[in-house]
């Protein structure tokens, strides 16, 4: 049975580098390569136990490194390279401080990132309806132009046609207990006992009046305040007064249904009327 | 001519209604005011704002003024509606913006020359959220593309301009003599030898 360990993902060989030397506390301008190089070498080794695909990057980096261990074991006694002092670390170094000096600014730029991402602003908005984009119209060439044009005359005229047919409908306001009131006052009004169905009609009456007259009668009808009876069908409808109830309480009266049928219409209605 | 406190209103509709940040070049024509005095107004309320903690802020974005919410209520906004947030930047992602937005314009070589991997993948990420983008071309060998930085990416950040990046050269200023440059191409080709 295999032992799993697992390891940090790099994001590179610099990345794996500057962490062994920070690791060991060393000095990134005084690397100890031979240390450093066999660190680097067993984290890569591990890496492979660990199946994970190592970059070639990695590779090329270990080879540097085991290129400058050897030129650090060379003796720095010859006469040549006395002149030229440069320390073979050089190069490395410089690499791996500006390297790290990006690692650290994508770690503040991570941070500034997740601030910024509680703060968060409107898309912006589709100001077509404010423009109007004239674009789309211009781009359009004369024969287009003007099949739109006709397009729109037909249309308009389709519409016109329509339109004629039309009769504006004003929302009518009036309900059931003002039709009982105005009928009540009519009686009174007049001091008679009896009213015929189209006198409580004006000329102007329009359908709707005659519905909701009709309907208050019944409305009435049920509370035993009128008497109505048509001789023959489509014949005068000759209406009787009773006893009339004062208030406006009307309709919250439960339906006593003693005529079946205007019991049940008075129930349908009386919830519509509240 | 119009009142400053009328231009100031003004600009704070134009703001709500746009969204996006409103340059600070359109607000002023509006008005046939210099950009400079725009740019005051604009940081004026700001500043109002800010010193009435109120739920809106006004950030300023590359040369632009936008309204944001205030961060610190981002819990409470989010009891509304779960606002859908893209994914955060990888560390690989961020490595490499972090060079684009320093070292700007600046080409892939170079880019991977700091970070010792390769990063084509990256930076195609990078131009598919829009946070850099091709500025031109370098007039070295093979013309290799430029990148930059983009107003998304200053939007994403909520820098007001690149002068905004948090400074990193406190650390140890990168020195890249001429004569060394050489050196630093080798390994370059090296990289690309063994890929």
């Amino acid at each position: 049975m295999s032992y799993k360990v697992k390891l940090d993902v790099f994001e590179g060989p610099f990345d794996l580098l500057v962490y062994l030397i920070e690791k060991a506390e060393m000095s990134i301008y005084d690397i100890q390569v031979s240390v450093i190089t066999a660190q680097y070498l067993a984290h890569i080794e591990k890496m492979r136990a660990e199946d994970l695909v190592i970059d070639s990057e990695f590779m090329v980096l270990a080879a540097i490194l085991i290129e400058l261990k050897s030129k650090m074991l060379l003796p720095g006694a010859e006469p040549a390279a006395a002149v030229d002092e440069e320390d073979p670390r050089e190069e490395l170094t410089r690499k791996l401080v500006e390297y790290r000096r990006f690692k650290l600014a994508a770690g503040l730029l991570g941070e500034i990132e997740e601030d910024n991402r509680a703060v968060l602003e409107k898309p912006g908005e589709d100001l077509q309806a404010f423009t109007g984009e004239p674009d789309e119209y211009l781009r359009m060439d004369l024969k287009k132009f003007l099949q739109s044009f006709r397009m729109f005359l037909g249309r308009k005229q389709r519409i016109d046609e329509i339109r004629r047919g039309y009769t504006r409908v004003a929302r009518q306001r009036a309900t059931v207990e003002s039709g009982i009131t105005y009928i009540r006052e009519l009686f009174e009004r007049r001091n008679v006992k009896i009213l015929t169905f189209r006198e409580l009609l004006t000329p102007e009456s329009d359908r709707r009046q005659v519905t909701l007259t009709f309907v208050s009668l019944l409305e009435m009808m049920r509370a035993n305040e009128i008497y109505v009876s048509q001789e023959v069908i489509f014949g005068e409808i000759v209406i009787r007064a009773g006893k009339f109830r004062a208030g406006a309480a009307y309709a919250a009266e439960p339906p006593a249904g003693k005529d079946g049928l205007a019991g049940k219409a008075g129930e349908k209605r009386s919830g519509r009327v509240q | 001519m119009f009142s400053k406190k009328a231009i100031k209103s003004a600009f704070e509709s134009m703001m709500f209604v746009l969204g996006e940040p409103l340059e600070v070049k359109t607000a002023a024509n509006v008005f046939g005011v210099d950009k400079g005095t725009a740019r005051e107004y604009f940081r004026e309320l700001q500043r109002e704002y800010e010193e009435e903690g109120r739920g809106l802020a006004v950030r300023e974005i590359g040369g632009g003024f936008q309204f944001v919410t205030r961060a610190e209520n981002f819990e409470h906004v989010r009891r509304l509606c779960t606002p859908a947030r893209e994914k955060k930047l990888s560390m690989a992602a961020l490595e490499t913006l972090a060079i684009v937005a320093y070292k700007q314009p600046v080409t892939r070589g170079e880019i991977e020359m700091i970070r010792g991997i390769k990063c084509d993948r990256m930076l195609e990420g990078l131009l598919k959220r829009d946070l850099i983008e091709e500025t031109g071309r370098a007039d070295s060998a093979g013309r290799p593309i430029l990148y930059g930085t983009t107003k998304m990416f200053l939007r994403y950040f909520g820098f007001a301009g690149l002068n905004e990046l948090p400074e990193i050269e406190d650390i140890e200023r990168s020195v890249r003599e001429p004569d060394e440059s050489g050196g630093v191409r080798q390994f370059a080709i090296d990289l690309e030898g063994q890929v």
